[in-house]
């Protein structure tokens, strides 16, 4: 009994997709909606891993989602002349997009999780810009023409295939990236390193002293968040949309959205990033809709607002209101 | 023919550092008081050149005039930011302030988009050119190289000869200590807060008589990548060493673009950016306290 309660915070965050994908199932011209839906949700579960439960912001993140889509992008032009590999190409895809990001966020943590706090931003605000213009400068995977790959892919997979995988697959692949990021939040969350990072988050010399290594949980947590996003970048931009250009997956853009959803539902939590992925992804689209480029004029002072008066965001308030009660267990 | 190239560029680099350096000490600053990293420091240098744009299109306004308009446009931004929000943050952990500096920016940007559209723009500011022999020097640079001297100056004296200059420094020192003796800590944290972001609107200002054109409400963000390179060579916390860090930089960036570009089959213009980024890399690896400092 006690190993399946250990997973009741997971239920409504399983309800929450389950009925996004129901409603996008079911409800026709929905699963545009949802794909974006669940697209921000996974963001934020993936951008939580670190920033929530270690307290340092890396303002570099979308650079791992980048390399993801590199690592997807490379392998379907690499491989597209090779016979009869099909779907297979897609696993390999996505091999590629975790080995670039790890790879990535060992080189940025490397020198980035020996400082602390403001240091530690100011070496990730340029890793974005940097690899975009490293990649443009010395004329890599095509430098700053960039890859298009929609013929590689329909040849890969036939075009009836392919054009299932981007309208609909892809969504799926997301929807399981979130979930497995929440799992893995909850994991981490009931186990050492949750409580390290913990320790660390509230006092990183008070958790040196009682003999944490601080580092190691760091780049636990790094490592994972960047994988997640990697493949994130990997189902969600290369397969859906088959092109690929720097200035477009290297910007900075989308690590303003991970904060604001993360911060919106409350950072360190594991329901907090969805409910902060669904409030900021409804509002995007209807904003888009009735004020079109106004989203950020308004969710700029909301987060400063949130900051100021309630850091602890959605969930965080929640979790205090419902202290001691049957709910706790299901709001963590 | 070399040597001639080379003392070119080396006066391009200075003069160009000199204005990389006034750009950057606002931000040093704000972190030597408050400790704070104003992440939205690029945006403050975009709304001096807006200022400067606007004065200089609709009104016709010399450049040199937009300096005190963007100081004191500067000054009430830093008073209006630091009393609603940074006020706040002074105590909390660094998450808080990185993240509300970080929105600030963008709320700036998406104001000015707003207000001005989000084309690029540029303005014609004729003040014909210097020509040095090695190399030729357009006045407008020339201006905004020695403005930037002037204004570094200026704030030297008052930060060493002024009574709230050295009320500011004590509290660098140590901050409770600072109130024991009676300093207005406070008054302290919001006029340092305000003469920084001053400081850098000017510097966006300087920053358009350099490069008058590609002013659009998205230019902050390699300012601000580069501003922590030249402000992390200085050694973060001190706004001098942040222009002599400027100068370095200054002199960095022309060289190597001529460098890169004399490799065939790249784009020498990213490859600097790119290099910038893997300064700061260096810097925060080796020496994370700034290789100008002196501790």
């Amino acid at each position: 009994m006690k190993t399946i309660s250990k997973y009741y915070p997971l239920l409504p965050v399983l309800a929450v997709y389950f009925i996004m994908f129901l409603v996008g199932k079911n409800v026709s011209g929905m699963w545009q909606l949802v794909a974006m839906l669940l697209f921000y949700c996974a963001l934020g579960q993936a951008f939580n891993i670190f920033l929530g439960m270690t307290g340092y912001v890396d303002f570099g993140y979308v650079a791992f989602m980048g390399v993801g889509t590199y690592g997807m992008a490379v392998t379907i032009t690499q491989l597209a002349h090779v016979e009869g590999l099909g779907f297979l190409v897609i696993t390999i895809g996505f091999l590629m997009a975790l080995l670039f990001s790890t790879l990535l966020s060992l080189a940025v943590g490397a020198v980035a999780l020996r400082l602390k706090g403001a240091y530690f931003a100011i070496a990730t605000i340029g890793v974005n810009e940097g690899l975009r213009f490293f990649i443009e400068g010395a004329r890599i995977w095509n430098g700053s023409e960039g890859l298009i790959f929609m013929a590689e892919l329909n040849q890969i997979l036939g075009r009836k295939t392919a054009s299932a995988l981007a309208t609909f697959w892809a969504d799926i692949m997301v929807l399981f990236i979130a979930m497995s990021a929440a799992y893995v939040t909850l994991l981490f969350m009931r186990s050492k390193i949750g409580y390290a990072l913990t320790a660390l988050r509230e006092d990183e010399e008070a958790a040196k002293v009682m003999g944490i290594n601080v580092t190691k949980y760091k780049i636990i947590a790094f490592i994972t968040s960047a994988c997640f996003a990697g493949l994130l970048g990997a189902a969600s931009w290369a397969l859906k949309t088959p092109y690929v250009f720097p200035p477009e997956v290297f910007e900075i853009h989308y690590t303003i959205e991970a904060i604001i959803i993360v911060l919106l539902g409350g950072a360190g939590t594991l329901l907090g990033p969805v409910i902060g992925g669904l409030i900021y992804g409804l509002s995007k689209y209807y904003l888009s809709i009735y004020m079109p480029g106004f989203q950020l004029l308004i969710f700029a002072p909301i987060i400063i607002v949130i900051i100021v008066i309630f850091p602890e965001g959605i969930i965080g308030m929640l979790k205090n209101r419902f202290k001691d009660t049957s709910l706790a267990r299901f709001i963590i | 023919m070399f040597f001639e190239q080379i003392t070119g560029n080396l006066i391009q680099g200075l003069v160009l550092g000199s204005v990389y350096g006034m750009a950057t000490m606002g931000l040093s600053l704000i972190f030597g008081v408050l400790k704070i990293v104003n992440v939205g420091h690029g945006a403050f240098i975009m709304v001096g050149a807006f200022i400067t744009l606007w004065l200089f299109n609709t009104l016709g306004l010399s450049p040199i005039l937009a300096i005190p308009a963007a100081f004191a446009v500067g000054m009430l931004l830093g008073l209006l930011f630091y009393y609603t929000t940074m006020r706040r943050l002074i105590k909390a952990p660094e998450l808080a302030s990185l993240l509300a500096t970080f929105s600030i920016g963008i709320l700036l940007e998406e104001v000015i988009k707003l207000i001005f559209g989000s084309e690029f723009r540029g303005y014609n500011w004729a003040v014909g050119k210097l020509n040095l022999g090695v190399t030729v020097l357009p006045m407008s640079k020339l201006y905004a190289c020695i403005g930037s001297a002037i204004i570094a100056l200026l704030l030297y004296i008052w930060f060493n000869k002024t009574r709230a200059g050295t009320a500011m420094r004590s509290v660098v020192e140590d901050s409770e200590g600072a109130r024991v003796c009676g300093v207005n800590v406070d008054g302290t944290y919001a006029m340092s807060f305000a003469i920084g972001i001053g400081l850098t609107v000017v510097s966006g200002v300087l920053l358009t008589m350099f490069i008058p054109v590609g002013i659009n409400p998205y230019m902050g963000g390699g300012y601000t990548l580069k501003a922590f390179v030249i402000a992390v060579l200085g050694g973060l916390a001190s706004p001098y060493g942040a222009f002599f860090g400027g100068l370095v930089f200054g002199l960095i960036e022309n060289g190597s673009y001529m460098l890169f570009a004399l490799i065939p089959g790249v784009e020498p213009f990213a490859l600097t950016r790119f290099l910038s980024f893997v300064i700061l890399l260096i810097i925060l690896l080796i020496r994370p306290t700034g290789l100008l400092s002196t501790k």
